[in-house]
């Protein structure tokens, strides 16, 4: 058999079998959280570089590194889940480098950084300061995370108080021109429905690329044709703008009229919906 | 334009407040959102009906503006 035929078989054996170790390997080795995990990515991947073009060793033997490969570090894994002893032996632990606002100068040492590659990762992390850092770590793979000070931490509406609705995520409906019946399902909405949004809209299925629903059942489009102006929908602020324009309405009756009992009944009105706006803008906006 | 012919005008824009209003009742997931929808559109129906009232108190005392 000429050698390039046999690179070809060898080569698409190790796809296939690099394929189906990957997928038994999971999602925890491509964050690799430790240098272990590092080190495992890196030999599964030259074992099958080598099945695929060292003629001189025998296919099955590199399929078998690998195979034990993949099995030690599922074991591996096993243990950690299991056991935390395990995993503090197995896995490095997080080394802390500020504290209170303080450089632990032992713990750098020990980790081998100095301060300039402290202050260039801390730069990396927006923190020019160090007197704005309360806490700083180092994670096992080698990324330093940090928490500033209470004052530093950016704004929330927690912050302020504000209560704030809960929201939902939206739901795709529409991809690639084609309906999903699953996610409009979910949201207890029908093909008909969208069918009339879309004609308020004046666009097809077909035309439509993307397609999202919000927990306020507002239909979002993006379309094939991006020289098409879609309208954005405005039932919310309409609705708000309406109600607003009522409680005015009704502001003026009150000083317009001359009745004492007409007035007193626009004011009880004008309170009504000034509850009535308060209750629902947060939602509408 | 008349006063009975205004306060019309809002009851008619209220009725279609509520209408919205009670959608999204009908539409939110959250137990909690309905209930503030619910409670919003009944209220702007009280409102609406007072303004009714109104309008009809209105009618009575000058009948020449009726059904304007």
């Amino acid at each position: 058999m000429p050698e390039w035929i046999i690179v070809s078989l060898r080569t698409l054996l190790a796809v296939v079998v690099l394929f189906f170790m990957t997928k038994l390997l999971g999602k925890r080795q491509v964050s690799e959280l430790s240098l272990f995990e590092y080190i495992t990515g890196i030999t599964i991947g030259s074992i099958a570089a080598s099945i695929c073009l060292d003629l001189n060793t025998s296919w099955y033997l590199g399929v078998l590194s690998l195979v034990i490969w993949s099995g030690i570090t599922i074991g591996i894994e096993y243990l950690q889940l299991k056991s935390k002893k395990a995993r503090d032996f197995i896995d490095h632990r997080g080394t802390v480098l500020i504290q209170n606002g303080k450089i632990l100068e032992d713990n750098l040492k020990k980790i081998r950084i100095t301060s300039d590659e402290l202050l260039t990762r801390l730069r990396q992390k927006n923190m020019f300061k160090v007197a704005d850092v309360e806490f700083a770590i180092m994670e096992p793979n080698g990324d330093i995370n940090v928490f500033p000070t209470k004052e530093n931490q950016p704004l929330t509406p927690k912050d302020l108080g504000i209560q704030i609705p809960h929201e939902t995520v939206p739901q795709t409906v529409i991809m690639d021109g084609k309906i999903l019946d699953h996610s409009l399902n979910n949201l207890g909405l029908n093909r008909r429905w969208l069918h009339t949004e879309l004609d308020k809209a004046g666009v097809t299925v077909e035309n439509v690329f993307l397609g999202q629903v919000d927990d306020m059942g507002e239909l979002y489009l993006d379309l094939f044709d991006d020289t098409i102006q879609v309208p954005k929908p405005k039932t919310r602020q309409l609705l708000l703008a309406t109600l607003q324009k009522a409680l005015a309405d009704v502001k003026g009756f009150a000083l317009d009229t001359n009745d004492p009992k007409a007035k007193k009944m626009y004011r009880a009105c004008q309170e009504k919906l000034e509850q009535v706006i308060a209750k629902v803008k947060p939602r509408l906006q | 334009m008349t006063v009975g012919s205004k306060v019309k005008q809002t009851a008619a824009s209220l009725k279609g407040a509520y209408a919205t209003l009670a959608m999204y009742a009908q539409i939110l997931e959250q137990e909690k959102d309905k209930q503030t929808f619910h409670e919003a559109a009944e209220q702007v129906e009280q409102v609406r009906n007072q303004l009714e009232e109104r309008i009809k108190q209105l009618e009575w005392e000058e009948p020449q503006y009726k059904g304007i």
